[in-house]
C-alpha cells in the first residue's frame, strides 16, 4: 500500500530523516515509534506531503506520491492530529463534513454518514452533531478527530500520536476501541506514538527509529525475541524492567476459569514474565494453571496488563 | 435647549443634506479601505518580509495628521469627494491591513495543518477556516477604521467634500454650540448605527453579506454620481475660505456675475487654508477665489512689501502672481483686513496698551492665542513682530481662530491675533494695539483667477470690478456681525449690500 525507498529528509545541515526504507501492507496497522526526534513524525508527514521529502521515494497504492494531485491524495488519507485540531467555528456535523463535501458528496449522504459514525463511536446525533467542539470533552473530541478523518472512508488513516493529550484511562479505553474499530474497518493504519507499550499493543509491525535512521522493523515479538540492538534493547527494555516481578499467575488474575479438558500449552503460574514471552512465540494463547483451576492468556492480555501496568509506573 | 430646537429645526435641510453626504463619504471609503486592505492583508500573510515593510508604510501614513493629509491631496487630486475619500482610505487602511494580517497569522497551527491534511485547497482552507476564525479579529480592524472614518470625515469639509462637518465647522467659525452639536451628535450616532450594521453583516453568511454591501454600495454610488453627470458647462467655481467674509464677498460676486453674464456660478465656501484654495485654483478645480493682498506677498510670491501702501502692495503682488504663476488679481476693495493684535478693552486700559511696543514692558504676563496661520508667517507674522518689536512671549498657544475669542473671555488668553475686519471685536468689547511700526502689509480683498481663465471669460471681469474701492472696514464689520452673530444668511447679506449700493437692481 505505502513504500518507502531510501527516504531521506533534510533542513539545511541537519538531517532529520536518513535513507529509511520499509513497506506497510494493506489493512496493516504500522506504528512508528522512537524517542522525541528520531524522525517518526517527519516520516508520517512526508507520506500525505504535509513535510517534502528531500531525496528517495514514496509509493503510495504503486505511485510516487508526487503523481498524485496532493489535496486529491490527502482526501485518500485520513489524517488525526495530536492536538485534535477540530475547526472550532464549525459544528461536530460540519468538521466531519468537511471530507465528503470536497469529494461533492450530496448532503442527504453526507448527513446519513455523519449519523452513522456518531453512532459508531457512541455519540447520540440527534445530541451531539449540532454541537461546537469546545462543548465536548478532550476524549469526545478527538474522537470526531478520528470520525473526521474517517468521513469519506479513505483507505488509509495517518494518526500523530493521537491519543497522547489524553488521560492514562481515556487512553487506554481509545486504544482498546481502535483494535476493535481496526477489526470492523481494516484500514492501512499508519500511527504515531513514544509510548512503547501502546505500540506492543496496537501494532502489527513496528518501527523504531533512532535519531533519523530506522533501528528495527518487525512485529512486537520479534522486538523482543531479537533486538537488533542495544538501543533497542534498552528502548523497549527499559519499559519492561519494573515488570520483572511479574508471574504468569498475575497475568490471569482477572480472567475466568476454563474447563479441565481445554487443549494447548500449559504452563506453571510461577513462572516469569519472560517464560510467558517465549510459550507465547510459538503458541497464539496457553493455558496458565492456577490453584483455582485452569486460566486462559492471550497475547492480548499480556499486552493489557503491561500498557496498565506501565501507566500506573508512570 | 430651546436654542438648541429652533437651530435644529431651522437647519434640518441642511442636516438632512450633510448627513447624506458624511454616510456617502464614509461608506465608500470604508468599502474601498476594506476591499484593498483585507485582501492585501492576507497576501502579506504569505510574505513576511514584504508584510513588515507594507504595515510600516500604512503605519507611517496614519501618522500624517489628517488634515494635513487633506491638504496632499488638494494638488494631487483637486477638492471634493474623491480627494476626500482618497484621503480617508489612505487614513482607514493601516486598521483593516493590520487586524486582518494579524488575524489570519494567528490562526492555531495545528487548524492549518489540519485543513491541509485533510485535503483542503488554498482558497478553501482561507475561506471555510482561516477567514472565518480570524473574522472576529479582522471586524475589530474594521470596525476601528470605520470609527476613524467617521470622525476624520468631519474634517472633509475643510476640501469642499461636504458631510457633517460642514455644519461643525460653521459652528467652530460661528461660535455657536448649538450648531456644532447638530453636527456632533449625528456623527456620533453615524458611528453607533455603521458599528451595529457591521455587527449584522458579520453574522451574515458570505452570499447574504456580499449582496447587502453590493445593495448598499450601488445605492450610494447612484446618489454620488447622479450629480457629476450633469452637464457642467457654463459654469463657473468661486471658491472661499473659511469664514463669514469670504462667504458674503463670494456670494456678491455670484450674484454679480449672475446678474449681468449668462454664467451661472457655483459657490465654494469655506473651504480651509490658503494653500488648499491656492493649490485648488492650480489644479483648476476652481477657476477664482477671494485672496488678500497681503497674503499673496507673505504667502504665495514670499516677497517682503515693498512699501505698506495699499496701491504698492496690491501692484507688487498682481505682477508676481503674473510672472510667476500666470495669474491675475481683479482690482480690490476698500477695506483692509489686516492683521492687528488686540486685548480685552479692560486689560489695555489696566495695562496702559495702546500700540504693539506697549506690550514690552509686560512681556512676561502676555499668554497669547495665535492662529496657526499667524503663528508662521514669517513675513507678517508672529516672527515678525517678534523681530520688530523684541517681544518673547512664553506659551504661545495655537488654536482654531473662532477658539481664540472664548479663551480671551474665559481669562485662558489675553492676547490674540485678529482681522481688522472681524465682527467679534465688537461683540467681545476689545481694542486694537496700534501697529506703530507697519510690521503688517495691507490685505485688501479681490477676487484671483488664473490668466487663461480670464481671457476666455472676459465678460467676468467688469461685473467683478464693480466692487473696486467698494465697502469699508465698519461696513465689512457690520456684514460679519450679521452673518456670524445674528445667523443671516451670507446670501441674504450680499445681495442687501449691492441692492443698496446700486450695484444690481
Amino acid at each position: 500500500m505505502i513504500e518507502f525507498k531510501n527516504v531521506s529528509k533534510r533542513y539545511g545541515d541537519k538531517i532529520a530523516v536518513n535513507n529509511v526504507s520499509f513497506y506497510i501492507n494493506e489493512g496493516e496497522f504500522f506504528v512508528l515509534i522512537g524517542p522525541s526526534g528520531s524522525g517518526k513524525t517527519t516520516t508520517l508527514k512526508m507520506i500525505n506531503r504535509l513535510i517534502p521529502l528531500s531525496e528517495g521515494y514514496i509509493y503510495f497504492k504503486d505511485n510516487p506520491i508526487s503523481d498524485y494531485e496532493v489535496y486529491e491524495m490527502r482526501r485518500d488519507m485520513g489524517y488525526v492530529l495530536q492536538q485534535i485540531a477540530l475547526f472550532p467555528h464549525m459544528t461536530i456535523a460540519e468538521n466531519i463534513a468537511q471530507v465528503p463535501q470536497m469529494e461533492k458528496w450530496s448532503d442527504e449522504k453526507i448527513k446519513n454518514r455523519i449519523d452513522e459514525l456518531l453512532e459508531m463511536v457512541g455519540l447520540d446525533p440527534e445530541v451531539y452533531r449540532d454541537r461546537k467542539p469546545t462543548e465536548l470533552s478532550g476524549g469526545q473530541q478527538q474522537r470526531i478527530g478520528v470520525l473526521r478523518a474517517l468521513a469519506a472512508d479513505p483507505p488509509v488513516i495517518l494518526m500523530d500520536e493521537p491519543f497522547s493529550a489524553l488521560d492514562p484511562i481515556t487512553r487506554e479505553k481509545f486504544q482498546n476501541d481502535l483494535i476493535e474499530l481496526q477489526e470492523k474497518i481494516k484500514k492501512t493504519i499508519i500511527f504515531v506514538t513514544h509510548d512503547i507499550s501502546e505500540a506492543f499493543k496496537l501494532a502489527d509491525r513496528l518501527c523504531l527509529f533512532n535519531e533519523g535512521a530506522v533501528e528495527q522493523i518487525g512485529t512486537p515479538n520479534e522486538f523482543i525475541q531479537t533486538p537488533k540492538s542495544d538501543f533497542v534493547r534498552t528502548f523497549i527494555g527499559g519499559q519492561s524492567e519494573p515488570f520483572d516481578d511479574i508471574k504468569a499467575g498475575d497475568l490471569v488474575l482477572n480472567k475466568a476459569v476454563i474447563s479441565n479438558e481445554h487443549q494447548g500449552v500449559y504452563i506453571s503460574q510461577d513462572k516469569s514474565l519472560h517464560d510467558v514471552f517465549t510459550a507465547l512465540t510459538e503458541q497464539d494463547e496457553v493455558i496458565v494453571e492456577v490453584e483455582d483451576g485452569p486460566k486462559l492468556l492471550t497475547r492480548s492480555d499480556v499486552f493489557q496488563h503491561l500498557a496498565r501496568k506501565s501507566g500506573e509506573v508512570k | 435647549m430651546n436654542t438648541f430646537l429652533e437651530t435644529l429645526s431651522s437647519r434640518r435641510g441642511e442636516l438632512l443634506q450633510t448627513l447624506i453626504e458624511h454616510i456617502q463619504i464614509s461608506f465608500i471609503a470604508l468599502l474601498i479601505a476594506v476591499l484593498i486592505g483585507v485582501p492585501l492583508g492576507i497576501l502579506l500573510t504569505k510574505t513576511d518580509r514584504i508584510a513588515e515593510i507594507v504595515i510600516n508604510i500604512a503605519a507611517v501614513m496614519q501618522t500624517i495628521p489628517s488634515l494635513a493629509l487633506l491638504g496632499l491631496m488638494i494638488p494631487l487630486f483637486g477638492i471634493g469627494e474623491v480627494p476626500a475619500i482618497i484621503a480617508l482610505v489612505i487614513y482607514a487602511l493601516l486598521p483593516v491591513l493590520r487586524n486582518t494580517y494579524t488575524g489570519i497569522n494567528e490562526v492555531d497551527e495545528s487548524l492549518v495543518e489540519a485543513a491541509e491534511g485533510i485535503g483542503m485547497k488554498p482558497v478553501r482552507r482561507l475561506l471555510k477556516v482561516e477567514i472565518p476564525i480570524a473574522m472576529p479579529i479582522i471586524m475589530a480592524g474594521i470596525r476601528t477604521a470605520m470609527v476613524l472614518i467617521i470622525g476624520t470625515a468631519t474634517l472633509a469639509a475643510l476640501i469642499g467634500a461636504g458631510g457633517l462637518g460642514d455644519l461643525i465647522l460653521l459652528g467652530i467659525n460661528r461660535n455657536n454650540t448649538d450648531l456644532i452639536l447638530i453636527g456632533a451628535i449625528p456623527a456620533a450616532l453615524l458611528a453607533i448605527i455603521f458599528d451595529i450594521g457591521l455587527r449584522i453583516i458579520q453574522n451574515l453568511s458570505y452570499k447574504r453579506a456580499m449582496i447587502t454591501v453590493g445593495t448598499i454600495f450601488v445605492i450610494i454610488l447612484a446618489v454620488t454620481l447622479a450629480p457629476l453627470l450633469t452637464n457642467r458647462d457654463g459654469e463657473i467655481t468661486i471658491a472661499g475660505k473659511l469664514g463669514s467674509e469670504p462667504a458674503i464677498i463670494t456670494n456678491m460676486y455670484k450674484i454679480l456675475i449672475e446678474e449681468e453674464t449668462d454664467y451661472t456660478v457655483n459657490v465654494e465656501d469655506g473651504l480651509g487654508q490658503t494653500s488648499f484654495l491656492f493649490n485648488a485654483l492650480r489644479s483648476d478645480d476652481i477657476d477664482g477665489y477671494l485672496e488678500f493682498t497681503g497674503t499673496v506677498l507673505g504667502e504665495l510670491v514670499k516677497e517682503a512689501p515693498e512699501s505698506n501702501d495699499v496701491e504698492v502692495v496690491y501692484n507688487q503682488a498682481n505682477t508676481a502672481l503674473d510672472s510667476e504663476f500666470d495669474m491675475t488679481m481683479l482690482e480690490p476693495m476698500m477695506f483692509n483686513n489686516t492683521y492687528t493684535l488686540a486685548v480685552k478693552r479692560d486689560f489695555a486700559e489696566e495695562n496702559n496698551l495702546t500700540t504693539i511696543e506697549d506690550l514690552k514692558s509686560i512681556e512676561d504676563e502676555i499668554r497669547p492665542g495665535f492662529t496657526m496661520e499667524f503663528n508662521d508667517r514669517v513675513e507678517d507674522g508672529y516672527p515678525a513682530i517678534q523681530e520688530a518689536y523684541d517681544l518673547n512671549f512664553n506659551d504661545v498657544i495655537t488654536m482654531e481662530p473662532q477658539l481664540r475669542y472664548q479663551a480671551i473671555e474665559n481669562g485662558e488668553i489675553n492676547l490674540m491675533d485678529a482681522y481688522a475686519t472681524d465682527a467679534e471685536l465688537r461683540q467681545y468689547d476689545m481694542v486694537i494695539l496700534e501697529d506703530n511700526k507697519q510690521v503688517f502689509p495691507p490685505y485688501q480683498g479681490a477676487p484671483l483667477f488664473k490668466q487663461e481663465f480670464l481671457d476666455e471669460h472676459s465678460e467676468i471681469i467688469d461685473p467683478l470690478n464693480q466692487l473696486s474701492g467698494m465697502i469699508t472696514d465698519e461696513e465689512m464689520q457690520d456684514m460679519n456681525y450679521r452673518v456670524t452673530v445674528d445667523d443671516e444668511a451670507p446670501y441674504d447679506v450680499a445681495e442687501e449690500f449691492l441692492q443698496e449700493n446700486n450695484l444690481i437692481d
